[in-house]
């Protein structure tokens, strides 16, 4: 047993020493504290840096921001922009039971917890819930033959100093995520580039690249900070299904359940 | 800074990060532009994710009771803003805050509350008092 052990501290030595210098498989003890519960800065407008109005809310009619989009793609958007302010463009979240995907799980409200272990980093958001995996053992994304597009992709990343750098492909994107309640959209041909660190003992900040040569004609920018809630904060379960009273109707409209079951809107 | 001033900035901080909370659903439904006071008595305080619902009794002059279904945020953050399952109970009469649904349906989105015995609970800045005449 002991010499079992002793090989297995071998081997846990010997991908330290090199691995180590790439970032990757970074021993526990030398991994940055980000422990705590933590919540995102600011309101759900994913790029605060464009939105109009300045300090505008997302799902307010005529909110947007400026995302790099080709004529196409803002032509989308402006449409979504047309059904929020109409109440008939629904959150895919309504309907339960799918996760916000990613990015936007790093632009949700609700509680934050970031877990940090040599192999792996877990963001995991109170609403939802959602887990997003970040693999940094120094493994790369599976082949293109060997990959689907999921909610929240395939992220791998290495540690640069305390920044963890990771790199998300394989999200699902139009008809089924959505970055923002501005309209915000993109294709399944995102990528993204994500950097965070600790700016000081209470924030933490996400700077993402995003690249989608489907929709945009540039990469685009957003840099997302969250605070630290005070000592002894806790999460919670967040059951989306326990009484959800805001079903869509056929026309998109999120409906009010009245205490019967039945929706007591007038205009459905 | 006095105590109360203090405690004032502290209620207003969680104002703060209560205005930016939304749950599972766009809030384009609510004309959040607008502020309806209701006066009222509790019927049914539900403590759920993903939204808390407070559903009240209005009675008009002639007497007809209307009730309205008050959709507030998830327990977990109310938690986090100093609400309690036990902060509103049946039978509470009270005055509420809300921003209504625009098509002009029984119901709306939680702003603030005054408790029978005075405190107001939620967003100070729409407490009823601050709003206008109860309607």
């Amino acid at each position: 047993m002991l010499r079992r052990l002793a090989v297995a501290g071998l081997g846990v030595l010997a991908l330290a020493g090199p691995a180590a210098a790439q970032g990757v498989n970074r021993p526990y003890a030398t991994l940055p504290d980000w422990s705590g519960v933590w919540q995102m800065n600011g309101n759900t407008v994913f790029d605060h840096s464009t939105v109009e109005p300045p300090n505008g809310a997302a799902g307010v009619a005529n909110v947007r921001e400026r995302p790099p989009y080709n004529a196409e793609w803002e032509a989308k958007y402006q449409a979504n922009i047309k059904k929020i302010a109409a109440d008939r463009w629904p959150d895919p979240l309504t309907f339960c039971g799918v996760p916000a995907g990613f990015p936007r799980a790093l632009n949700v409200p609700d509680t934050y917890e970031f877990v940090l272990r040599p192999e792996q980093a877990w963001i995991l958001t109170e609403n939802g819930p959602n887990v997003v995996r970040i693999y940094t053992d120094g493994r790369k994304h599976p082949p293109a033959d060997e990959v689907w597009d999921t909610y929240s992709g395939d992220s791998v990343g290495h540690w640069e100093g305390d920044t963890l750098v990771f790199d998300t492909i394989a999200t699902r994107g139009e008809g089924s995520t959505i970055i923002d309640r501005t309209g915000v959209i993109h294709s399944n041909a995102l990528h993204v580039m994500t950097r965070m660190h600790k700016v000081d003992a209470n924030t933490l900040e996400a700077q993402m690249t995003l690249e989608d040569s489907v929709a945009f004609t540039k990469p685009w920018v957003v840099t997302k900070r969250y605070h630290k809630l005070p000592a002894g904060s806790r999460a919670y379960d967040y059951a989306c299904s326990e009484n959800n009273r805001n079903l869509v109707a056929p026309s998109g409209k999120t409906l009010t359940l009245g205490s019967d079951g039945k929706p007591i809107d007038k205009d459905q | 800074m006095s105590q109360s001033k203090a405690v004032a900035a502290l209620a207003l901080g969680c104002v703060f990060l209560a205005g930016q909370a939304q749950a599972h659903h766009s809030f384009a439904m609510f004309d959040r532009t607008r502020d309806v006071v209701l006066k009222g008595t509790v019927r049914e305080f539900q403590w759920t994710n993903p939204h808390s619902f407070i559903e009240l009794e209005v009675v008009d002059p002639g007497g007809t009771v209307t009730g309205f279904a008050i959709e507030m945020n998830s327990p977990n953050n109310l938690t986090r803003q100093g609400w309690k399952s036990s902060s509103l109970k049946p039978g509470d009469k009270v005055l509420l805050t809300m921003s209504p649904l625009r098509d002009g349906s029984k119901g709306g989105l939680f702003q603030a509350v005054q408790l029978p015995d005075g405190r107001v609970l939620g967003d100070l800045a729409h407490a009823p008092s601050a709003v206008s005449k109860p309607g």
